[in-house]
């Protein structure tokens, strides 16, 4: 909890309080439930998440049960968005999808925030030949678009669900390095951190207890970002054909299989395109709200 | 103002003698040839690979060669169960000579060699026909030299040819040799000889209705009528070849007038959106390219017989096959299909046989027990993204998991995927390929020496499967086409007794056309892999 107490802390330096007192962690919280689109954001997650828990309860099929002979039927009231070129139910293996979707958003997101962030602080905090050799690695992987890196690590890797996340992660990495570097350096030269080694704080717990917590919250606005920008990545690489192995189902891959049946059944391309917009959407509504809230210059 | 209109008029006479005399000259034809429709082609390819015939192997090279080469025999135009004569007077019967088997064919007298970029038309001889099948049999100078070996060709006079074979051949084997497909296309010497083979890739000479005039590349290939044509002058003008690999392109480029036929999408329901329009007419037709899958014989656990029974009772053809849907797709039940060819089994013959695993799960179940898999067992399988490939390894992912088998696939480009397979990763292999008759089927898959990896010339033999070696000797050198047909499908049954390989379906192909397009012949199969264009093809007027 002193977390999230010294990350608003230094977000509230800059803003001198207002006559009234409220307790920081309440100002927050009501700078984030004014911003409206930001709630039906977090409304919208929560509603994802639940699907994602409740997929077998939701699905009105089992996503994997195939049927060739009723291949690409239309919408009916057994299978509302009709069924898919195996003649599997479109609307459940979009529910299922969305566990996927989730899955490759958050985990590479945690994954590629710990490895950047790690890189981010050490190289900023301690400066030097480590700053040079991490950050210029990062400017490296950073000269590629998301997308080619993704490729990139896929093609060593080779296709699959916890590769692709590696993948994502590590196309994501650079980028947290690059936001948790920046104010580790401002951060490295004020007095409450001067204070603290000068009674013997060691490097390691410096950082921990009073670097991290201090970048956390720009990480975290990124973060929710960067999660629709994964969940995005995903559907790309899946759409390429280099994503999760078939028969599980995912959005990229769906969309992919239902553009060639466009014109018969739109459907199957556009379902899963319309979840994928929604998820996405929903992440970026609530990192802009993130935003506001810890970042008081682009508060109106 | 009289004067006027007088001096007009002698003027347009002036210059209408003066065409009339620039017609004498030569230009009448031309100018004929412009009055014809010219026929625009939308094929499914980027772009040509090859226009050598004796190369030429994808669909779309396939394609352009028919309309600009001859054989000595041909495929019927429309009907690839047919051989007629083409550029011999008759279809010979051999006879034995010293032990060896002579074909003598004599040459139509009246057959023109196109004019090339350096060369004349001049007339055919027997010398151009010695000329092309030895470029064939070269292995450098041809993709199909090894159709060619244990063959002599001689000239006897100008319009006469002696083949002779080391080895005796039925008709069934040795006539598509000499045919209008792959190495047996004829190709005019005098043009290659002055151009040489890799100009001659990009410029192909040949005797056929229409000769070839341009190529621009990842466009098109621009062929004309070749009015010296034997068969008579072409009814078109010529043929526009246009290389567009998207469908939806294809389509759209018929609906607004821009194209008369097009390469079609091998599915039912699209066969079906276009014929219910009318505005259109959508045609399926042979030759079809089979699908099936192949068990390897060797690898535990499919090494025990009842493991494969268990897997092939899990199948269910009907399933593989509605994902091209009939027409387009036809079932078969032995690898060879019997709807295109001699020595493939129809249904009632695998029934008598006793081959024809029709699904029971139930049964299979059972098997897996006994087998000692009751509780099935798990696979990796490589699958190329293709989704001829992909779509029916998913559905033998989800047939095999109703009997406890758990198939993970691995989806990797297509030519990775080949290169896998030949690398014996896969221990189940679905493979989708025409080949032209039983032998080259039941020699390529299913012969000892082409056992992938390990064989003595390894070819595609994924089941590892050695049981027919001596019934395809033996139905190789039979020359009796009906005994040998037998010998085919014995071959055939005892592959699905052993069980190395279980046939699914065939796929067919699939062209539109504006009705306005009539090919000039019946539509049924064509070895060509297009609808065939001839001097007979028309487009009627409006």
């Amino acid at each position: 909890m002193a977390t999230a107490h010294a990350a608003v802390a230094t977000a509230t330096l800059a803003a001198p309080e207002g006559p009234k007192l409220i307790s920081q962690r309440e100002r927050a919280l009501r700078t984030f439930a004014s911003n409206r689109t930001a709630v039906l954001g977090m409304v919208m997650i929560v509603a994802i998440v639940v699907v994602a828990l409740a997929a077998p309860l939701l699905a009105p099929h089992d996503p994997l049960q195939q049927s060739v002979r009723d291949r690409l039927a239309p919408p009916s009231v057994d299978y509302p968005l009709g069924r898919d070129d195996k003649g599997r139910d479109i609307l459940s293996r979009i529910i299922y999808g969305t566990r996927i979707a989730l899955l490759v958003g958050v985990v590479s997101v945690l994954l590629g925030g710990l490895l950047g962030t790690a890189i981010g602080v050490v190289a900023g905090y301690f400066g030097g030949k480590v700053d040079s050799a991490l950050m210029r690695l990062t400017d490296v992987l950073l000269a590629f678009p998301e997308l080619i890196t993704g490729l990139l690590v896929l093609a060593v890797l080779g296709p699959g669900l916890g590769k692709m996340i590696i993948a994502i992660g590590l196309t994501i990495a650079p980028r947290f390095a690059r936001i948790a570097y920046g104010p580790t350096l401002a951060l490295k030269e004020t007095e409450f951190i001067e204070a603290a080694r000068s009674i013997g704080v060691r490097d390691g717990r410096l950082l921990r207890v009073h670097i991290l917590p201090n970048v956390g919250g720009d990480l975290l606005v990124f973060a929710s970002l960067w999660t629709a920008s994964a969940i995005r990545l995903e559907a790309s690489l899946s759409f390429i054909g280099l994503g999760v192995a078939p028969p599980t189902p995912t959005w990229g891959q769906m969309i992919r299989d239902g553009t060639v049946h466009l014109a018969a059944v739109p459907l199957y391309s556009l379902g899963p395109g319309v979840a994928l917009l929604l998820t996405v959407l929903a992440f970026n509504l609530v990192g802009d709200g993130f935003r506001d809230v810890l970042d008081p210059k682009a508060r109106a | 103002m009289k004067w006027r209109g007088s001096l007009t008029a002698m003027l347009a006479l002036a210059i209408m003698l003066a065409g009339t005399m620039v017609g004498l000259g030569g230009q009448a034809s031309a100018q004929d040839a412009a009055d014809r429709p010219v026929l625009r082609l939308g094929v499914n390819a980027a772009d040509l690979a090859t226009l050598d015939p004796h190369y030429a192997s994808g669909t779309q090279d396939r394609t352009v060669v028919d309309m600009i080469f001859n054989g000595l025999v041909r495929y019927a135009p429309g009907n690839s169960a047919e051989m007629e004569p083409d550029l011999a007077t008759e279809i010979p019967t051999p006879e034995m000579a010293d032990g060896k088997q002579v074909w003598t064919f004599t040459l139509r007298d009246d057959v023109t060699c196109q004019a090339g970029p350096d060369t004349d038309a001049y007339p055919l001889t027997a010398d151009d026909v010695v000329y092309s099948l030895q470029k064939s049999a070269n292995v450098d100078r041809s993709a199909y030299a090894g159709d060619y070996a244990g063959m002599t060709v001689e000239k006897v006079d100008d319009h006469t040819v002696k083949i002779t074979m080391d080895e005796p051949l039925s008709p069934t084997l040795f006539l598509p040799k000499v045919a209008n497909y792959a190495g047996g296309f004829i190709v005019c010497s005098k043009a290659v000889e002055a151009m040489g083979d890799d100009a001659f890739k990009t410029h192909p000479v040949g005797t056929g209705p229409f000769a070839f005039e341009s190529y621009t590349s990842q466009n098109s290939v621009v062929l004309t009528a070749n009015d010296d044509y034997f068969r008579g002058a072409p009814k078109l003008g010529g043929v526009e070849v246009r290389y567009m690999p998207d469908p939806s392109s294809r389509e759209l480029g018929m609906q607004s007038g821009e194209l008369d036929v097009i390469a079609g999408v091998n599915e039912a329901p699209w066969v079906e959106r276009i014929n219910s329009d009318g505005q259109f007419q959508a045609d399926v037709f042979g030759v079809a390219e089979a699908v099936w899958v192949n068990f390897n014989v060797t690898a535990a656990p499919l090494d025990n017989p009842k493991v494969r029974e268990a897997l092939a009772l899990a199948i269910s053809r009907d399933e593989h096959a509605a994902l091209r849907g009939e027409p387009v797709s036809e079932l078969i039940y032995s690898v060879v299909p019997a709807q295109e060819m001699p020595g493939g089994l129809t249904k009632e013959e695998a029934e008598a046989a006793g081959v024809l695993y029709e699904q029971d799960i139930e049964r299979a179940r059972q098997l897996m027990a006994e087998a000692g898999y009751p509780d099935g067992f798990s696979m990796d399988l490589v699958t190329s993204e293709m989704s001829d490939y992909r779509a029916n390894y998913e559905v033998l992912q989800a047939e095999l998991a109703e009997i406890g088998v758990t198939i993970n696939l691995n989806v990797v480009d297509h030519a990775t995927m080949h290169e896998q397979i030949r690398n014996d990763v896969n221990p189940i292999v679905i493979y989708v390929a025409f080949r032209p008759n039983a032998n080259v089927y039941l020699t390529n898959f299913f012969d000892s020496a082409s056992i992938v990896v390990t064989g003595s010339a390894p070819n595609a033999n994924f089941s590892h499967y050695s049981g027919i070696d001596d019934l395809i000797e033996k139905a190789r050198t039979e020359t009796d086409p009906e005994a040998q047909a037998e010998i085919w499908k014995e071959a055939n049954i005892q592959i699905l007794k052993d069980l190395a390989a279980y046939p699914l379906y065939m796929q067919n192909l699939v062209y539109a056309r504006s009705p306005r397009v009539d090919y000039g012949h019946e539509l049924k199969s064509s070895l060509a892999l297009y609808p065939q264009i001839t001097e007979q093809t028309t487009i009627n007027a409006g």
